[in-house]
């Protein structure tokens, strides 16, 4: 399967340029940390009654400091034309996106591996629910806000003003999975007897994943036409 | 080498609406006053909300004009994807662009009745919250198209967008209906603007007109759009047939 | 009533602005139709 192949050589291309220069990934890490301490202020973690706020903390850090990370993905591949080289290289536009895709999807992990302890540390969050469904709903949630991120970056990246054109594009689009992982990490969190509620709310992030995954795959070549 | 532009020949000189849209125009504003005597005149007063109840018959059909202009954007994305041709591009523009201003209308009488009846401005039911993603989603296609560069580039990037926002749709509506459903007793009962519970005839008689002139301003709108926006892009060609001109 | 008044201004407040923003670009038009008229002669 040469797509597969290929989408991985560009993965590994994005990821060791990044291991050569850090910039993005301790942007986007700076960032999450940032976004902790404003919400740190926002709602006072001494009080008993912020436990309430910390599903949506975790993924208020995700959406904010991915979005970043994405902005970066397509427009750094501007500089001396890097685009047409992609374009003209003997490459299906699926491997492209599918590359791009897991670049970034991996940034974004290693972003909620730092970020997300060192929150529950910040907030004092001691117990938790159920630790495997916790890193189920991140990692499906993660998946589907990157997958689409990931195709509007492209998009964006043919305008001069991507970085304001891309979260206005995103934002409403992601809204389901916001909605979906910010409800299933409250149950999985602090209310795992309802457990069954959460499941509902994994499978349908899985299906809109599904759904979109297909989709950006599909429409990938209209997107990086010249 | 003098070439002329022939400009009395060219069909937008005069920008002179054609027989079919003045017909049109006229229909239009008949039938819309047609409906206003149905809603204010004919159609019975309902009995617990009284006049606020008549908001129902603009806001469920300027809902359904808004989609209806949706969907449109949506077919026309896809047949500007496999045909290329400039027109449904032209046309998929202008149908989201209406499509926003009427989904304004649903934004805006959606809460004036919620404050009536609810007794808050903003409920987060589905279908109001539906619509506010609705207008996000169309008001980024509109900035797609107004980006930088040529117009088979935007064109075919909001084409791609128009695909994707309108598939998101009934994933956004099932998602909120979840999130409201499951996680908060049903305070509201089942929302205003429901078929259910009792609608007398003529209530829906005087629903149908409503919903058939706004349908019918819709046609209007988006052929005159259209046409402004075909006359736009052939003075765009003679000015710059002109500069050439001016400088050879 | 007032209500029902407000909802109803208020839709048609929102049409008749966008009506005119077509009239708006529809003068624009003639005008640059005239301006390249007036360079042709």
């Amino acid at each position: 399967m040469s797509i597969f192949t290929n989408a991985l050589s560009i993965a590994w291309k994005d990821l060791y340029s990044e291991w050569k220069t850090r910039q993005v990934l301790t942007t986007m890490i700076i960032f999450a940390g940032l976004v902790i301490v404003v919400c740190s202020f926002a709602f006072d973690p001494t009080n008993n009654t912020t436990k309430a706020v910390i599903p949506g903390a975790i993924w208020i850090i995700i959406v904010f400091s991915g979005i970043l990370g994405l902005n970066r993905s397509f427009v750094s591949e501007q500089k001396n034309d890097n685009m047409h080289a992609l374009l003209t290289a003997p490459l299906d536009a699926a491997s492209i996106y599918l590359g791009k895709f897991l670049a970034n999807f991996i940034m974004l992990l290693i972003v909620e591996i730092v970020a997300i302890p060192f929150l529950f540390l910040l907030f004092d969050f001691r117990e938790m629910g159920s630790f495997p469904y916790f890193i189920l709903v991140l990692f499906i949630g993660s998946f589907g806000f990157v997958a689409i991120g990931t195709f509007l970056a492209a998009l964006a990246a043919n305008s001069r003003s991507s970085e304001m054109l891309l979260p206005i594009m995103l934002f409403p689009l992601v809204s389901p999975i916001l909605i979906g992982a910010v409800q299933a990490t409250k149950i999985i969190l602090t209310n795992i007897d309802k457990l069954p509620n959460a499941i509902s709310w994994i499978q349908l992030i899985g299906g809109y994943n599904v759904i979109f995954f297909v989709l950006c795959v599909l429409l990938f070549e209209y997107v990086l036409e010249v | 080498m003098k070439t002329t532009l022939n400009l009395e020949q060219e069909p937008f000189t005069k920008l002179k609406d054609s027989l079919v849209h003045r017909v049109l125009v006229w229909a239009t504003i008949i039938s819309i006053l047609t409906s206003f005597y149905l809603i204010f005149i004919y159609a019975p007063l309902e009995t617990t909300m009284r006049e606020v109840q008549k908001i129902f018959y603009i806001h469920v059909s300027s809902a359904w004009v808004a989609f209806l202009a949706f969907f449109v954007v949506f077919v026309l994305s896809i047949m500007y994807l496999v045909t290329r041709k400039r027109i449904y591009d032209i046309y998929a523009g202008i149908s989201a662009e209406i499509g926003v201003v009427f989904t304004t209308i649903v934004m805006t009488t959606g809460p004036i009745w919620a404050r009536s009846s609810w007794n808050t401005w903003w409920a987060w039911e589905p279908r109001l919250t539906t619509s506010l993603i609705l207008w996000f989603i169309y008001l980024a296609y509109i900035m797609i198209r107004q980006m930088d560069g040529a117009w088979d580039k935007k064109a075919r990037l909001s084409a791609v967008f128009g695909i994707i926002g309108f598939i998101d749709v009934p994933i956004v509506f099932m998602a909120i209906r979840w999130w409201q459903s499951k996680f908060h007793p049903i305070v509201f009962g089942d929302g205003p603007s429901q078929k259910g519970g009792g609608v007398e005839p003529e209530m829906l008689v005087a629903l149908i007109t409503m919903t058939i002139s706004f349908t019918l301003l819709y046609v209007v709108l988006l052929q005159k759009g259209v046409y402004l926006e075909k006359a736009k892009i052939t003075v765009e060609n003679w000015k710059e047939k002109l500069r050439e001109k001016l400088v050879g | 009533m007032a209500y029902m008044l407000g909802a109803y201004s208020v839709a048609w407040v929102i049409i008749f602005v966008y009506l005119l923003t077509i009239g708006k670009r529809q003068t624009k038009i003639v005008k640059e139709i005239e301006f390249i008229k007036e360079m042709e002669k």
